[in-house]
């Protein structure tokens, strides 16, 4: 907070009051415009607490965009905690999760010991959410956070349970209006000399109002003749505000009165600014000597480069100046906003450019930057701003930002009728600006179609993306970026879900590594999660790598929770359900399906419900398998145009309806699917399930063959895995045991790599693995993992990291350790020592842990690493 | 809740000048002792934004009051029948 002026005198009773703020957890100050609650903040700010910190956040005004809010608030909270340094401004989101945000405000505050909260003209925020909110986090605050508002007039904040339990004060206009005493001390600080009568006719007219008592002062203070001043001034009628206003501005110099008239249009104003619009050099110096004069013009940073006027002063300027240069006032906000845009302040360009009822120009303006606001998370501020537009005369240009506010606000309907007024608009566009606008509908147009999982007829949209970045201005090229990235996004992602997947994982990584480049993290979460989920078909330790590469930077920004980050959430979980991690698989789900609260589109449900479904079949609950796989095909029948994950979805829903002995339905389905379809591996294999379920196994074997032999278009190498087990099992009912011994290792071979399990699992290949002869196969390890999993115990999840062991292993443990090498199974191990098989469990979990390892080929890894086998042990 | 425009008059402490009521466009004041009456048709939200302008301006409002329509118009309601 920028230091109090020195003509204020210190109010005691007022300041001990808010002295006692600290006592309780939240203080109101609520009184009428002028009372002197801004002063009366300033001055107990500048007093040192060595107990207590101070975050400070002074509302602008109208402030319709609650994100805004939150994030000045988190700011100066993050700021509190590092006084000295300058701490990064919190990033805003294009999609803003309001809760989610309180959450991360409130967690930041519990750090803290000892930290006041102090919001200034709290009235000027115009959003209902954020209020309830503000009630939220104010009965939340951790111990030793205490909060001080202000405010013009009461706000509808439940704060009941504070006032009950004696933890809320206030101070209202009664308690601020000054005393006759505090006006003899007003008066002698500022050096003037006046009678007792004198003094309290002064009191009487202005009732003790600061701002009346404060301008008087200034009037009073090289008055010639203070008791004729303030006799006249009492036996006025006229309303006080405006009758001091008048005196105070008739006695400055012509230049000062100009300057202060002139520039009251503006929300803020430096020493550039005001010559500009006075036409007149030295405006910095005035602005300096009316700060340390008076309590209306306050610097608002340590370096008094940018001044504000007292809200009251500056609305009774403005409208002195509407009074008498009105002819002026459109020219004095068209140079304010030409400056704005110099100085790449487009908000008050805006703003600006709408006041001088320059509608045209502020709508290209706003068409112009309405995107790269919406990525700062300014798409409340947006709205606002549209609303400001005159009804009627619709301006095309606004249709594309209407088109991008729709689609932000999930109304994809108005969304698309907007983009189709602003297609047609661009081939009417002035030639310089046509390439930027048919950028920027085509991203819209990707981002549309990627929202309604439409994918058809959209990828030729990249066209316009393969030109390069032009641009004139550094400006130019900014906004060009932003609109690029946002495309390479969004066709990326609609490439991976409609199986383009070399292109998908190109476009991603161009959008992530210019998103990164232009300082944009959301964007390069949103493009790094996406890549998560477009590698599903790559070696699944790239995947689950780029998947937490994803979460990790997303967790930093403190977006873990947000639903950009949720197809990497999902994937991951999908590939710990495949390398049989079903533990973690859950928790991951559980995750995903929290941060996808706020709907995000059918698409990334569809591929939750799937893994969902998966990890069900996986623990043998096929009925809740079934369900999730209903909803999963439900989803994909309502998307549009063929889809990455249609195969897998029907094949799922086939092979637990085969396995739930729902053979009828099962083979109805399957003859509804087109050829295409049908042809696919996964749809294959599921018609193999059947076959099995129906007691054909050499129809099954003569179904995957397509398969096996590489014919079948399939999705990943899984499918052939699992048409090997099929396979197996089918060889196996047919009593060939060599073939079907063959077809297990084959299945065994492939899964190697990736280590995988899940096949196995679900197949219900138990048996069959079990007959394989162990000195046979060449994946002891995996054999050996496979049947541990099978017979119920998880694998547990761990890092590989290579430390030194942290506790050393029992004597019982080592004992174990030395059979995990053999392909001896647990029941196997423990009928071996003699010991249950629960106890062999346990034994194992604990080697595990002690050795950090997630499987048995790991930790037999280990264990050689650090010499546990030697043959020397005789323990 | 009537949605038409109705008359309202507003009283404001103190005697407005020129320069606050061009405020209040809408309006038409007159001055009543020390208190200025600010009188005009306005429906609900022109209501509310001139109450907020008051607020704005820190003026004193002493009261708000809905006038009943004009004598001369036939709908008056009144009965003053032949």
């Amino acid at each position: 907070m920028a230091p109090a002026g020195p003509r204020l005198i210190d109010r005691n009773d007022l300041l001990a009051v808010l002295d006692g703020a600290t006592a309780r957890k939240v203080t109101i100050i609520s009184a009428p415009a002028g009372s002197g609650k801004t002063s009366l903040l300033r001055a107990w700010a500048d007093r040192p607490d060595p107990r207590y910190r101070l975050a400070v956040v002074q509302v602008q005004r109208d402030e319709h965009d609650a994100q805004q809010f939150w994030l000045a608030l988190l700011s100066v909270v993050r700021q509190a905690s590092v006084p000295t340094s300058r701490v990064e401004p919190a990033v805003g989101t294009p999609e803003f999760n309001e809760q989610a945000m309180v959450d991360r405000v409130l967690s930041e505050l519990a750090d803290h010991r000892g930290l006041i909260l102090v919001i200034d003209d709290l009235h000027e925020l115009i959003s209902p959410d954020a209020i309830a909110q503000l009630t939220r986090l104010l009965t939340n605050l951790p111990p030793h956070v205490h909060a001080v508002l202000a405010t013009r007039h009461d706000l509808p904040l439940r704060l009941h349970q504070l006032r009950l339990a004696g933890e809320l004060a206030e101070i209202r206009a009664a308690d601020l209006r000054f005393s006759e005493r505090e006006t003899r001390e007003l008066l002698d600080a500022a050096g003037i000399v006046l009678s007792g009568a004198a003094v309290a006719l002064l009191h009487q007219r202005t009732e003790g109002w600061a701002a009346g008592l404060r301008l008087a002062v200034i009037s009073l203070a090289d008055h010639p003749d203070p008791e004729r001043f303030v006799a006249e001034f009492s036996g006025s009628d006229r309303m006080v505000a405006e009758y001091l206003i008048a005196e105070m501005l008739e006695r400055q110099p012509d230049d000062v009165k100009d300057l202060l008239l002139r520039t009251s249009l503006l929300a803020r104003v430096n020493g550039e600014l005001a010559d500009l619009l006075t036409g007149r050099p030295g405006s910095e110096r005035i602005l300096l000597s009316l700060e340390d004069a008076n309590a209306f013009v306050v610097s608002l940073d340590a370096e008094r480069a940018w001044f504000r006027y007292h809200r009251l002063f500056a609305d009774l300027l403005r409208l002195e100046l509407r009074s008498t240069l009105p002819e002026e006032v459109p020219a004095l906000h068209r140079q304010a906003a030409g400056w704005f845009i110099q100085h790449g302040q487009v908000l008050d360009a805006i703003r600006h450019t709408q006041a001088a009822g320059d509608w045209p120009g502020a709508a290209r303006l706003l068409a112009d930057h309405s995107f790269s606001l919406t990525l700062d998370g300014q798409a409340q501020t947006i709205q606002a701003l549209l609303q400001a537009f005159p009804r009627g005369a619709d301006d095309p240009e606004l249709a594309l930002v209407r088109a991008e506010s729709d689609l932000v606000q999930g109304r994809l309907d108005e969304a698309a009728a907007h983009l189709a007024v602003a297609e047609k608009y661009v081939q009417a566009a002035p030639p310089d600006r046509q390439r930027r606008l048919q950028v920027a509908v085509a991203s819209l147009k990707l981002s549309l179609a990627r929202r309604r999982g439409n994918f058809a007829g959209v990828l030729d949209q990249a066209k316009c993306l393969d030109s390069p970045v032009g641009g004139r201005s550094d400006q130019d090229i900014a906004l060009d970026s932003d609109l690029r990235a946002v495309a390479l996004m969004n066709l990326g992602t609609v490439e991976a879900w409609s199986l383009g997947l070399p292109d998908a994982e190109r476009h991603l990584r161009e959008g992530a590594a210019l998103a990164r480049r232009i300082g944009r993290p959301y964007l390069e979460v949103a493009c790094l999660a996406q890549l998560g989920f477009a590698s599903k078909i790559r070696p699944f330790a790239t995947a689950r790598r780029r998947c937490q590469e994803a979460i990790a930077l997303a967790e930093r920004h403190g977006w873990g929770a947000e639903p950009i980050v949720a197809p990497a959430l999902v994937t991951l979980a999908g590939v710990m359900a495949w390398t049989g991690e079903f533990d973690e698989c859950e928790r991951w789900l559980q995750r995903t399906k929290q941060a996808l609260q706020t709907d995000t589109g059918p698409d990334i449900r569809l591929l939750l419900h799937l893994t969902a479904g998966i990890l069900h079949a996986c623990r043998g609950r096929h009925r809740e398998a079934l369900q999730e796989f209903s909803v999963a095909e439900h989803l994909r029948s309502q998307l549009a145009g063929s889809h990455a994950l249609a195969s897998q979805v029907t094949g799922w829903l086939l092979t637990t309806q085969a396995r739930l002995g729902m053979t009828g339905e099962a083979r109805a389905c399957l003859a509804a699917l087109d050829d295409d379809r049908a042809r696919s591996g996964e749809i294959r294999n599921a018609c193999a399930v059947i076959c099995l379920a129906e007691g054909d196994p050499a129809a099954a074997l003569r179904v995957v063959e397509d398969v096996l032999d590489g014919t079948a278009p399939v999705v990943g190498y899984v499918t052939v895995v699992m048409a090997d087990l099929l396979a197996g099992l089918a060889y196996r009912q047919l009593g060939d045991q060599r073939a079907a011994n063959q077809a297990a290792e084959r299945a065994l071979a492939l899964a190697e790599a990736d280590r995988l399990i899940l096949p196995f699992a679900i197949t219900g290949s138990a048996e069959l693995l079990e007959a394989l002869p162990r000195h046979e196969t060449a994946h002891a390890a995996l054999l050996a993992d496979i049947l541990d999993v099978l017979h119920g115990s998880s694998l547990v999840a761990g890092d590989q990291s290579s430390s030194p062991l942290t506790e050393e292993l029992s004597p019982t443990e080592l004992r174990v350790l030395r059979y995990l090498p053999t392909n001896l199974s647990r029941p196997e191990i423990a009928s071996e020592l003699s010991i249950s098989v629960n106890t062999v469990n346990t034994h194992v979990r604990n080697i595990y842990a002690k050795l950090q390892a997630r499987d048995r080929t790991s930790a037999v890894q280990r264990a050689r690493e650090l010499r546990l086998l030697s043959a020397g042990l005789t323990r | 809740m009537d949605p038409a425009p109705v008359l309202y008059a507003i009283r404001i402490q103190g005697h407005l000048g020129a320069t606050v009521l061009s405020a209040f466009p809408a309006l038409v004041p007159r001055h009543h002792g020390a208190d200025t009456v600010l009188t005009g048709l306005l429906d609900r939200s022109a209501l509310y934004g001139v109450l907020a302008e008051v607020e704005a301006l820190g003026l004193g409002l002493l009261e708000v009051r809905q006038l009943p329509p004009h004598r001369e118009s036939p709908e008056s309601g009144d009965c003053r029948s032949p």
